[in-house]
């Protein structure tokens, strides 16, 4: 009864829930979107950028090195996004076996890491005229190195290793033990005594930024998910494609 | 006006180089990404255009995304 319970929740994310990714016109989905997302990209990042360097106004305490806040913070956000996204799937892919989930994580994995880079050179270039050094072993910064190493051995077991089996479960392990890094990057700042300043954007409660400096935040969050998905679909697409030249080749 | 956007009131350095940083980067990123997917479109059509007629009216027929792939690419060149 468990097991025939198990195979039709199994059958009903690949056959229902998962359709659109299996759907045999995926490849001009992400064609399509790939092209919506140019002919919008430009637009919003040039708002985004208006407003981040132009219109917004200097912070009374930072003054203008307030601005990098909107390169660093939509990067820490995509960074931190991406790997918990990436366990989600490996802990879905473990359970379920759906070869999708492996995909879009090979896909996703490399964006993740380029926007932790980003994260902590912006920071670092943020930190230099605010707290008058480059880098300190201060609890936000190395929590946010440590995903960025857990990202580049997530990486390192698609390269050097051949089996794919052997990849899943490992890039598994991987992901599963690095999501304990997580939620130390976002209570790092709480827990301990920090140079990085506590979240001044909150989901719940109310958030300590000033409206004129929230929107252009929001706007190039938008452009960087609008290049993040731009990134993940021509990753996805080149997937397809290494899959279907090994199909013709067995043929 | 204009040099006080430039100096961003002595931080232009660090502001400049964050972004510059981040642009560069990113469009790194997106050129490398994009010759990737270009190479391997362009690996199977050559693979797809050795095969016999019939092998590759085989593999047309057989997959949906082998059509696709075709189709971008003639509408794309």
């Amino acid at each position: 009864m468990h097991l025939s319970l198990k195979r039709e929740l199994i059958y009903l994310i690949n056959i229902k829930m998962f359709k659109f990714f299996s759907s045999s016109n995926i490849y001009f989905v992400i064609q399509r979107l790939i092209e919506f997302i140019n002919s919008i990209f430009f637009l919003i990042l040039l708002i985004g950028l208006t407003f981040a360097l132009v219109l917004s106004p200097p912070d009374f305490l930072q003054g203008d090195a307030v601005r990098i806040m909107y390169v660093h913070v939509p990067s820490a956000w995509i960074g931190l996004a991406c790997f918990s996204l990436i366990t989600l799937l490996s802990v879905l892919n473990f359970i379920f076996k759906i070869k999708n989930f492996y995909f879009i994580n090979k896909s996703a994995a490399p964006i993740g890491l380029l926007f932790t880079c980003l994260a902590i050179v912006t920071g670092s270039l943020w930190g230099q005229p605010t707290w008058g050094t480059w880098w300190a072993w201060d609890a936000r910064l190395t929590s946010m190195l440590v995903l960025m190493l857990f990202y580049i051995l997530y990486i390192v077991t698609f390269k050097f290793l051949k089996k794919e089996e052997l990849i899943i479960k490992v890039s598994s392990i991987i992901a599963i033990v690095g999501s304990i890094n997580l939620p130390i990057i976002k209570y790092s700042v709480e827990w301990w005594t920090t140079l990085h300043q506590p979240a001044s954007i909150k989901i719940t409660g109310s958030s300590s930024i000033h409206s004129e400096m929230l929107v252009p935040l929001m706007v190039m969050l938008l452009a960087f998910l609008l290049y993040a998905a731009l990134i993940f679909l021509m990753k996805y697409k080149t997937e397809i494609i290494r899959i279907k030249k090994k199909n013709i080749k067995r043929n | 006006m204009i040099s006080n956007f430039i100096t961003m009131n002595g931080y232009g350095l660090y502001v400049w180089l964050s972004f510059g940083i981040v642009f560069i980067s990113c469009a790194v990123v997106y050129l490398k990404t994009k010759k990737t997917l270009k190479k391997y479109e362009q690996e199977f059509l050559a693979e797809l255009k050795a095969l016999t007629l019939e092998e590759k009216n085989k593999a047309l027929e057989n997959s949906k995304v082998a059509q696709q792939i075709l189709a971008t690419s003639s509408k794309a060149n």
